[in-house]
């Protein structure tokens, strides 16, 4: 434990772990992780773990819990710089697909009756800046290894990380494979973020948007071209939706502003 | 009173707690938390199309989204009839054996072995086990590597689909996989020793039933369109529901099951204890080598399975490559069927796994997803329950957080499908009417004064029923009236909770009061009085999740002596509360 190294902390709300996973799937680099950082609390990694001020927080999931906001909370007012790791923690993923407040509960009611939890009350699942100031957001569904690695190893100095801000179709290019869309199957690739290194064209199937919305990208243009091809808009903005949940409403809602 | 509290269970996947509440010698409640908020991933399946579905469902657990996608990929051929080609079962076999030895490594090495040479973590074990450490980690790294050269990714790879694979692997990928299993084997069969010589507590140990799927031909395996138990009986994976028995829990958004009203665990060490005489090669040598009647009651010989297992799946992976190098890349044959139902099981790491589907015009009417760790979660709960019953009676009180957790990580939960934490507690003196009332609160309580006549204080229970009914306390039966007007009693008192009334000994002083929770009488089987299974036979889990023995600590026990002052008190202040 030196004075100088960065003090980290992992956190998970709820979703499927795999961002944590992830990271622990770094495996040779992870142990550099270790070295090159005090990894305060890591539950998945860790018992002995300290709850103390830290320098930058991870922290994967939705908000989805009163435990969840709970320990968001705590997180947040103990640390400097504030990261959302996944589409879960970014834009609340795929448990928040319900937009209004009453078809959530409705649903709820559905699987869990009358039952009154003693220990913690479910909430509508929500993007962690729905409740917390966040300052930096690693999207994916996981989070990919190069841009974690990258962007981790420039947060210990201190920067920004820096992501691409082109959609998949531009790795797509890179990687020499043949539009799927040209053989016109819905491919989200034209308004999903990148930094999947475009995984699912690469083996013949249409991107997913598993890493939520391309904010840099010519989104309206984008979607247009989507639309002349046929498919049907409604239709496009459930694929989103199912990753993206309740934020990519608010993307199409801006996208409605730009010029068409 | 006093409470255990492992507030984040470390090192497991997810989140989640165990708490256990303790009163004097007895421990009265223990509870496995799931702090992981409710998602509803089967309502929000409800309207895609089956791909979508497979799409999505991974993302209920990262460590078994391969199980996942598999499970949902058979349900959903099932439901419409998808005819599957063999070059396909064999990659989807690969790839889930790359999922176990990815999962088993994980946990064996790098999360379980640390306690046993008292390390907090892997890195730190690392220091002075750096051969173990750097072992676990390659073979992790071998695990990913066939997940991700199958399924496209480490995590939620997209690959596999409906019908087959979106992209086959190249000849060199494969053979460079079975080159790499086979280069493994010394280690592997090193793992196995390891981890079958560990020097496992004897406590708890308590014998339980195990499910699994029954691999076709008498093979060992990870899929099959049976379930298997340990007693021998089999359930075709359409009937699933006969096995898992899904209810609720007000502690957890998890559900919960049961079999024939008792827990049941699933996983490696229900696989190895239910197929173990069918694994071949070195497998096999090994389970005759290690495999002994412990195995069968002690939770911590999990990891001991999971090794078993390793070995298992590195023997297996050569053949299955030596086999799919020999099939040409097929195209993929679609289904114009665009309604039906259907149930996918598979064998994750951690369990058996059940997807079920209904389909109707190509889209998704109904699902049910039923996960391993929501199946052990009970059996998790009991094993703690006995760990910390046996160690408070020998005075061991200090270990009991310890074992508590060893307990739960050996089961390897995937808490993101389900549970992170163990808390201990004492139990205030009011505990009792706490409870009491919460229940009473849900429904009209039942009373039943146990006990026997001619003995001191071990009438308590008959004399505290007949002071209740007459202050007033409706629905009060005394132990020798339930046996004379069975059919009356269930007629009136169906659905409600029971409270029986007894003498316990639960080493405080006389006349203290406790309640206890009928279920962890059955698990130690110290069930004093005929009556308790004569009732509880015909609960339904339900009914026995909400039944209690409410006991008064007893003076002497003699024949033909008054009850003594304490307990005396205690009847009174009991009559009090409840009038």
């Amino acid at each position: 434990m030196s004075d100088n190294k960065l003090k980290i902390g992992i956190y998970e709300l709820t979703g499927c772990a795999g961002d944590a996973l992830l990271i622990i799937d770094c495996e040779e680099e992870l142990i550099n992780i270790f070295k090159a950082a005090d990894i305060e609390s890591f539950l998945m990694a860790k018992s002995d773990n300290n709850e103390v001020k830290l320098d930058l927080a991870l922290i994967e999931g939705s908000v989805t819990s009163e435990k969840d906001k709970e320990l968001l909370l705590d997180v947040r007012q103990r640390s400097q710089v504030v990261v959302a790791i996944g589409i879960c923690a970014c834009f609340g993923g795929m448990q928040a697909k319900y937009l209004d407040p009453k078809e959530w509960q409705e649903n709820l009611k559905k699987i869990y009756g009358d039952l009154e939890m003693i220990n913690n009350i479910p909430l509508q699942s929500k993007s962690i800046d729905a409740y917390v100031k966040v300052d930096y957001y690693l999207p994916g569904c996981p989070i990919g290894k190069e841009q974690f690695l990258s962007a981790f190893t420039r947060m210990l100095a201190g920067n920004p990380p820096e992501l691409f801000r082109f959609p998949v179709c531009m790795e797509c290019k890179w990687k020499e494979n043949d539009c799927l869309l040209n053989k016109n199957r819905l491919c989200l690739g034209p308004l999903t973020a990148a930094g999947c290194g475009a995984v699912c064209i690469n083996h013949n199937l249409p991107c997913l948007g598993c890493w939520g919305p391309a904010e840099e990208a010519n989104r309206a243009s984008e979607f247009q071209l989507l639309l002349e091809k046929g498919f049907d808009q409604e239709h496009i903005k459930q694929k989103m939706a199912n990753f993206s949940g309740s934020k990519i409403f608010e993307f199409f809602a801006r996208l409605k502003g730009e010029k068409r | 009173m006093k409470k255990i509290t492992i507030e984040h269970l470390a090192r497991v996947e997810g989140a989640g707690g165990i708490i256990a509440t303790i009163d004097g010698k007895a421990v009265t409640d223990v509870k496995l938390y799931i702090n992981e908020g409710p998602r509803l991933v089967e309502r929000l399946t409800l309207g895609k199309t089956p791909e979508e579905d497979i799409n999505l469902v991974p993302r209920i657990c990262a460590i078994c989204s391969i199980s996942h996608k598999y499970a949902a990929i058979r349900a959903h051929e099932k439901a419409l009839q998808v005819k599957v080609l063999p070059k396909v079962t064999l990659l989807r076999e690969l790839m889930h054996l790359g999922e176990m030895i990815e999962s088993h490594s994980l946990h064996v090495y790098l999360l379980a072995l640390p306690d046993y040479v008292g390390f907090p973590n892997a890195m730190a074990m690392a220091a002075k086990f750096g051969f173990e450490a750097k072992i676990g980690l390659e073979m992790k790294q071998f695990g990913n590597h066939i997940m991700k050269t199958v399924s496209g990714r480490f995590i939620h790879g997209e690959n596999p689909i409906i019908g087959g694979f979106g992209k086959w692997p190249s000849q060199e990928d494969l053979i460079w996989i079975k080159n790499r299993a086979i280069q493994f084997m010394p280690f592997v069969l090193k793992t196995v020793k390891l981890f079958s010589e560990l020097n496992y507590p004897d406590c708890p140990e308590s014998e339980t039933q195990f499910a699994c799927l029954n691999p076709a031909q008498n093979q060992f395996g990870f899929v099959g369109e049976e379930i298997i138990l340990s007693s021998g009986e089999k359930i075709d994976v359409q009937d699933y529901k006969h096995l898992t028995n899904e209810f609720l829990v007000s502690h957890s958004f998890c559900k919960r099951s049961q079999y024939k009203g008792k827990p049941y665990s699933v996983g490696a060490l229900a696989r190895i204890n239910n197929l173990g005489e069918r694994l071949p090669g070195e497998a096999g040598n090994m389970y005759r080598k290690y495999f002994n009647s412990r195995w069968k009651k002690n939770p911590l010989f999990n990891n001991a399975a999971q090794a078993l297992e390793l070995l298992y799946s590195f023997e297996r992976i050569p053949e299955v490559v030596d086999l799919l190098k020999k099939l040409p890349d097929p195209e993929i044959v679609l289904s114009a069927k665009k309604d039906g139902k259907g149930t996918g099981a598979v064998e994750a790491p951690r369990g058996a796994l059940f997807h079920y589907y209904e389909i109707s015009k190509g889209l998704i009417t109904r699902t049910d997803i039923i996960t391993p760790t929501a199946q052990n979660a009970e059996d998790i709960e009991r094993y703690c329950y006995l760990a910390a019953q046996k160690l408070l009676e020998s005075g061991e009180e200090e270990k009991i957080k310890d074992r508590m957790d060893l307990v739960v990580r050996s089961f390897d939960p995937c808490l993101s499908c389900s549970v992170h934490m163990v808390q201990i507690k004492k139990a205030s003196p009011e505990d009792w009417k706490l409870k009491l009332s919460a229940l009473k609160k849900t429904k009209e309580l039942v009373f039943i004064g146990v006990g026997t006549p001619s003995f001191s204080d071990d009438r308590i229970g008959l004399e505290l029923a007949s002071r209740l009914r007459k202050s007033g306390v409706k629905s009060v039966w005394l132990e020798p009236e339930i046996e004379e007007k069975k059919d009356v009693f269930w007629q009136e008192n169906s659905g409600r909770p029971i409270i029986f009334l007894d003498a316990l000994d639960f080493g405080q002083s006389p006349g203290k009061i406790t309640l206890r929770p009928l279920k962890h009488l059955f698990w130690t089987s110290t069930l004093s009085h005929r009556i308790f299974p004569l009732v509880s036979s015909e609960l339904d889990s339900h009914q026995l999740m909400n039944s209690f023995i409410l006991g008064i600590q007893p003076g002497s026990i003699k024949e033909g002596e008054e009850i003594s002052e304490p307990v005396f008190q205690a009847i009174k202040t009991i009559i009090e509360y409840l009038r």
